[in-house]
């Protein structure tokens, strides 16, 4: 196995007993970048001598006695919608060429003091608003889309070049392409993760979380990031917790909710078939299934739109005005649009938010997670706008990527996806995992007691 | 006419009242946008809300904060 190849959990063990160095792991996904970027379009940009020179950095403290924890040395992309002090967020739009950030964010400086080692910045689509991510080609069929909005961080995990990347999640933009391209993707409690320095979609729905290869490389990179910053004014004063799974794969006591409506709607028969099948692995670990009815549903995708829309236009207000046609079409319509929304449109999304936090909190009362479909279809054709359900539902593609994640981000709770399998395309199919507000340790619990049952799985080679 | 009404001219003007100012090809699509997107929201009209307040929350203490616009 190639350094690239492994696990962020197996690398940090490697490096903790001097049985790898970060050099020689760094130059291996420097490598594998150079064979495969060309095929992927994953990164805006890669920072080779800055990697190699913070590695040898790593290198040197590990020898010396200064190994400051599982991330040290470790390689990593982060989605360029995060600062990194004296190199541009791009956004992947053109309205932010020149840019520079004055500093690192929040999360950029926190990766950085735990020793991780930045390769580079990896494409959105454009300032997070969309579902495809168009710069980039799935890591597993070329012909596929990356999904989105953190695209480039989803395809560079699955192919090996990155060990794990950061995302954010604003209506699945973690969840959706970590999905598509068989890798994990964690959008983490609302606050629990400071978002100060990395650039809003929708500041009352946005996130910030890990993608990795595994469940137990979600907890590593989640413990480094979590924790209060009052520069965010939605962070949670929460103390350190180690959010590294144990080895347990006893799920005896646990309550899985299983939805008996919305999540296994207008989904795509194999993309049923896996989940139920997962679902059902786990209740083999000793799970008790639980039937649940998922509240509000008529009411899902107003309350994310009537949040999301009239917040980015907000964002968007001066550029919009000063350099409208530097937007690409599909964002550039949907700012423009959102300016005819009403603050009472506002509104009713806020409170409609309040009853569907209330109403998925009793719910929570019954089941200790809620096991559902990630996404309810694999990655689709790259330019295929809709999908037709077999009722004659019509469906655009966003739409369909958006509808099982978003009420996570309306809510604020926590939501894990793993893969779970393939479709007869060799298409790869998540599950999602939702819990109660701060309840990621179960969420990581179950998801890599889960995990430890199935096969390794290999990197995605189209390249 | 869209489904609400929502006619082009009528998309320009309540866009100019918001301060944007859209060139004339762009009215229709911007309206046809704007008129899905109120279809989808306007579902929220059905909810009885009774007292129930927003969900925009903040803390009344805060800790400092810096924040980079110009005040």
């Amino acid at each position: 196995m190639r350094p690239c190849e492994m696990s962020l959990a197996a690398a940090a063990d490697a490096i903790r007993t001097r049985r790898l160095s970060p050099v020689e792991l760094v130059d291996s996904v420097l490598q594998r970048i150079e064979e495969a970027e060309p095929h992927l379009g994953a990164y805006v940009t890669v920072v080779a001598e800055q990697a190699r020179r913070a590695a040898g950095e790593a290198e040197h403290d590990v020898a010396h006695g200064r190994y400051r924890g599982p991330l040290h040395g470790i390689p990593m992309a982060l989605k360029d919608l995060i600062d990194v002090g004296r190199m541009a967020t791009t956004a992947s739009s053109r309205v932010r060429a020149g840019h520079r950030a004055a500093a690192d964010s929040t999360v950029a400086a926190r990766l950085t003091a735990a020793g991780a080692v930045l390769l580079g910045k990896t494409h959105t689509h454009e300032f997070a608003f969309g579902l495809t991510t168009p710069q980039t080609r799935n890591a597993v069929d070329a012909g596929r889309v990356a999904g989105g909005s953190s695209g480039g961080s989803a395809v560079a995990v699955a192919s090996g070049t990155a060990t794990f990347a950061l995302g954010t999640d604003t209506g699945g933009s973690i969840r959706v392409p970590a999905a598509l391209n068989g890798v994990v993707g964690l959008k983490p409690t609302y606050g629990l993760v400071p978002r100060h320095g990395v650039t809003s979609l929708s500041w009352s729905l946005d996130h910030v979380g890990p993608i990795t290869r595994k469940v137990e490389d979600a907890g590593l990179v989640l413990t480094a990031l979590a924790g209060h910053d009052p520069r965010d004014p939605a962070s949670l004063p929460v103390p350190a917790v180690d959010y590294r799974p144990g080895a347990a794969t006893d799920l005896s006591g646990l309550r899985v909710g299983v939805p008996r409506s919305y999540y296994f709607d207008h989904v795509h028969p194999q993309v049923e078939a896996a989940v139920r099948h997962a679902v059902a692995q786990l209740e083999s670990l000793g799970a008790r299934l639980v039937d649940v009815d998922i509240p509000m549903t008529r009411y899902i995708q107003a309350t994310q739109w009537g949040l999301m829309v009239p917040e980015a236009g907000a964002y968007h207000e001066g550029s919009l005005r000063t350099v409208p046609e530097l937007y690409q079409e599909d964002v550039r319509i949907l700012l423009e649009a959102s300016e005819l929304m009403s603050a009472g449109d506002y509104l009713r999304a806020q409170r409609s938010r309040t009853l569907m936090r209330a109403e998925w909190a009793r719910m929570l009362e019954e089941v200790d997670v809620i096991a559902a479909p990630s996404v309810p279809m694999p990655a689709a054709v790259v330019g295929q706008e809709t999908v037709t359900w077999p009722d004659g539902t019509v469906e655009s593609v966003s739409d369909a990527y958006v509808r099982l994640c978003a009420p996570a981000n309306i809510t604020g709770l926590p939501a894990l996806t793993v893969p779970v399998g393939h479709d007869t395309a060799g298409l790869p199919i998540g599950m999602q995992l939702l819990g109660r507000p701060l309840g990621e340790p179960t969420l990581l619990r179950v998801g890599h007691a889960y995990e430890q049952t199935q096969p390794a799985r290999a990197l995605a080679r189209t390249a | 006419m869209s489904a609400f009404g929502l006619t082009p001219p009528l998309a320009a003007r309540l866009a100019a009242r918001a301060g944007l100012v859209l060139p004339t090809e762009r009215h229709a699509a911007v309206a046809a946008v704007a008129d899905h997107i109120h279809g989808v929201v306007a579902v929220l009209r059905e909810l009885d809300f009774a007292g129930v307040p927003p969900a925009a929350a903040y803390r009344a203490v805060e800790e400092k904060e810096t924040h980079d616009a110009a005040l």
